[in-house]
């Protein structure tokens, strides 16, 4: 075996080798204690920031939870918002005081992961041997049929209103002190950063927790399914069992960020939140950010919602205080032109970089091909 | 000892017949050839092996025994389990689980404050299966005596007691109306007196002005009767047609699935392809990992924690994967993309994909096809090696050079029949084959 020896390498070019996601955490973990960001750099946008990543992260979840289904498995899911629906409307029948379960935020969270994950198994275990396309339209149609159940089950689900209110979560009696030295006010409705950390931990927990799966047996496999289902069967791996785990984790997923949204949200928003385009938002980031790569995703979100939530109404803020738009011109609203600049991304994507802004192995594969070969010399 | 069977093996595809009686015995570390033209069907052989087609007459035995997932007590219950799911589903839907929702959840929860009695939301179960009429309290202090879907409102009373009353009077009714309006029935005058309705007790239910109105009013209370009757039809015919079904449709599903290639895989049948079919886009390393799966154990859970035991076990598959790259002379590209490995590689890399499930018997369909002469004779060594590990060998090939260098013994095909079966000597001299598969060349 010829190895190559490394070649010295210039400081920058070391630095740029150190693992980047320390820098990025410690910002997101930063950014709410400073008062600056939020009430100087931001402060044009006449929108809190920090709540709004809030939402960029129920959202990542989302997000993450597709590509297991998208991404990794390679089952085209055009229903994840029906899933996504289903474990907020599960958190509002468990929490709202209009019924007697009242069992709390967590209670609720787990139950809407794994109520999600059931609707999922129940859903998957059919017609995941469909292929291709059908499994599309199935999802796509399952989409629509939870959407307008969650409408007719009306003594259920309240119909258009939605339930509420969904009460915040309670906060542990020996978290309350050292988040006050932090200036962080035990009170949920007032304070957007409770929130902020539950959301941005628990966004964390799935990545760790998908993080390890995707380099374990199970993770390879939902690869080896995407890249050649009769291969993989044949080398022994039971393609409907591994399609239907992929499908249930990734709606589980889903649910648990319906959870987290309609807690965020203190209601379930109504079905229509739940509707084909909120499916079709979260499919878009995960393209734009590289199908089946986590950093991928997490940027897909990160520029989509950030894009939807921050950016946009920022910039109409931004026009109506310019005075720029005095009539109203519909033309001169940027939120108008929103979904067509969310198209014309794609649009571009797909023509200049189809494998997604940060695809995953392909890029790391081969970047990391040398090192991990050097460092294993050994054991051969 | 026969390790593979093949007896009588037929595969049609509508009216077209790619393999007709072919009868095929593999012994114990043996390398098997398959030659013939192209479309003799060698490949559709493979495939019928392998669970990819199902044959369509024929025996295969592996090791002396069918393959085929047996009926086991699991598969009864799991098709038990889902029909009765199914079941409830379907009478969910049929007694309309909405208003079930309202007459037990929402009947008996006043709002925040009040409590709950989970005893009597199951008692109220029973009042809705059996079409009780319910009280609901309604603005003011005053209730309504509703049907128990709560589609329609019967009366309105100023309190508990006298709903109550009303409540009672209603339920006489609806019974008194079932009775008088049973099909040919004559007309009673225990409950009918004139234009008053009247309960066995005597007691006066309603009084009418008219005929006319009498009529009406038994219609709608037998409406009201009728309905709940319905719904409790519809629901058990929805539970028997959803267990019916939920139970058939898991017991097609599985007995299609009774010879899938992944069952064939594991029993220790493992195979290549003709046209290479690597996960592409995944390292040569992780090609071989995804074939080790069945011999890695851990649930989810542990997956997603990644244990220390689990830890463990990924280090050794990956040291033995390595081990396998090295015996095909690919361990040192085991980070590449499979899809950028040349041509040889990849032919190389599948065969160490399957060696990986550690099969018993391995079928190679024409491994060499693309090769150079130097690489197929490099491929010749290797064939050998893996006969020397202790698996079997079944191979397609087009390579005389492979095929005579190493066979054991040669089976002919030729439009979908075994023209000839022997060792290569004898293949080479059979005048059958040279007359169908090497040309008329050598017959001249």
């Amino acid at each position: 075996m010829n190895k190559r020896q490394p070649a010295p390498r210039s400081l920058t070019a070391q630095l740029d080798r150190l693992p980047q996601w320390p820098l990025y955490l410690g910002i997101l973990l930063l950014y709410p204690l400073l008062v600056y960001p939020e009430k100087v750099l931001f402060q044009w946008t006449e929108i809190s920031v920090g709540m709004q990543l809030t939402y960029i992260f129920i959202y990542a979840i989302l997000a993450l939870g597709l590509n297991v289904v998208v991404g990794y498995t390679g089952i085209l899911h055009l229903g994840i918002a029906a899933f996504f629906g289903i474990g907020a409307y599960i958190t509002g029948i468990l929490t709202v005081p209009a019924y007697p379960f009242g069992i709390g935020f967590v209670g609720s969270l787990i139950c809407a992961s794994l109520g999600a994950a059931l609707a999922g198994l129940l859903l998957g275990a059919p017609t995941l041997r469909l292929r291709g396309d059908y499994v599309a339209i199935v999802t796509l149609g399952f989409g629509e049929v939870t959407r307008f159940s969650l409408r007719n089950l009306e003594e259920i689900t309240a119909g258009m209103r939605g339930l509420n209110p969904i009460p915040p979560p309670t906060l542990p009696a020996f978290l309350a002190t050292p988040l006050s030295w932090l200036g962080i006010q035990n009170d949920w409705a007032l304070d957007y950063r409770l929130f902020y950390y539950l959301a941005l931990g628990l966004l964390l927990v799935v990545i760790l927790l998908l993080r390890n799966l995707e380099r374990s047996r199970l993770g390879r496999a939902w690869v080896a399914i995407r890249e050649d289902e009769l291969a993989a069967t044949c080398m022994g791996i039971n393609a409907a069992r591994v399609k239907l785990s992929a499908f249930a984790l990734g709606c589980g997923l889903a649910g648990m960020a319906g959870c987290l949204y309609a807690t965020a949200l203190t209601s379930t928003a109504g079905p229509d939140a739940f509707d084909f385009s909120r499916s079709v938002i979260m499919l878009c980031c995960v393209i734009l950010g590289g199908l089946g790569s986590l950093r991928g995703t997490l940027l897909g979100v990160l520029l989509l919602i950030g894009f939807d939530n921050v950016a946009a109404p920022a910039l109409d803020g931004f026009l109506q205080r310019a005075n720029i738009n005095p009539d109203d011109n519909p033309w001169l609203t940027f939120s108008n032109w929103k979904l067509m600049c969310f198209g014309l991304a794609l649009i571009l994507m797909m023509r200049f970089r189809p494998e997604g802004l940060l695809p995953s192995r392909q890029v790391e594969a081969e970047l990391h091909s040398e090192a991990q070969l050097h460092r294993e010399g050994a054991s051969i | 000892m026969s390790r593979l069977d093949v007896e009588k093996l037929t595969v049609r595809f509508g009216g077209l017949t790619a393999v007709e009686n072919v009868d095929a015995s593999v012994a114990s570390r043996e390398i098997y050839s398959i030659i013939g033209p192209n479309g003799a069907g060698k490949t559709t052989v493979f495939n019928a092996i392998t669970g990819i087609y199902e044959p369509t007459t024929g025996k295969i035995e592996f090791g002396g025994r069918d393959l085929a997932r047996p009926f086991t007590w699991k598969v009864g219950l799991a098709a038990a389990l889902v029909g009765l799911a199914t079941g409830i589903a379907a009478a969910l839907f049929a007694v309309n689980v909405d208003a079930l929702w309202r007459a037990t959840i929402r009947r008996n929860y006043a709002g925040p404050g009040a409590t709950f009695s989970p005893s009597a939301a199951w008692a109220d179960v029973g009042n809705y299966w059996r079409g009780q009429l319910a009280l609901e309290p309604i603005r003011g202090g005053r209730w309504a005596i509703r049907t128990a879907d709560a589609r329609r409102t019967l009366a309105f009373a100023p309190n508990r007691a006298e709903a109550e009353k009303l409540r009672e009077r209603y339920q006489e009714l609806i019974a008194v109306a079932h009775y008088e309006r049973k099909p040919n029935h004559l007309r009673s005058t225990t409950y009918i007196d004139g234009l008053v309705l009247k309960s066995r007790a005597g007691k006066v239910l309603d009084r009418f002005d008219t005929e006319e109105d009498l009529q009406l009013a038994l219609a709608r209370y037998e409406g009201i009767y009728r309905e709940s009757a319905a719904r409790r039809r519809n629901a058990w015919l929805a539970l028997i047609a959803g267990i019916i079904a939920g139970a058939a449709g898991t017991l097609t599903v599985w007995s299609r699935a009774r010879r899938t290639p992944e069952v064939i895989a594991r029993a220790g049948i493992a195979r290549t392809f003709q046209n290479i079919r690597l996960f592409r886009n995944m390292t040569v390393l992780d090609n071989v990992l995804v074939a080790m799966d069945r011999q890695l154990k851990g649930g989810v859970v542990r997956m997603a924690l990644q244990t220390p035991g689990i830890r463990r076990q990924e280090r050794d598959a990956c040291s033995s994967a390595t081990k396998l790259l090295d015996f095909v002379g690919l361990a040192d590209r085991r980070h590449v993309l499979a899809k950028n490995l040349p041509y040889g590689d990849q032919r190389r890399l599948e065969i160490a994909r399957a060696l990986a499930t550690q099969p018993q018997l391995v079928l190679l369909d024409e491994p060499a096809a693309g090769m150079n002469p130097a690489e197929s004779l490099e491929l010749n060594t290797l064939i050998e090696a893996i006969r020397g590990r202790g698996h079997t060998v079944m191979l397609i090939e087009h390579h005389m050079s492979v095929v005579m260098g190493i066979s054991d013994r040669i089976a002919v095909l030729e439009y979908g029949r075994k023209i000839a079966e022997g060792t290569p000597e004898a293949i080479r001299a059979n005048l059958k084959v040279i007359a169908a598969y090497l040309g008329s060349e050598e017959v001249t």
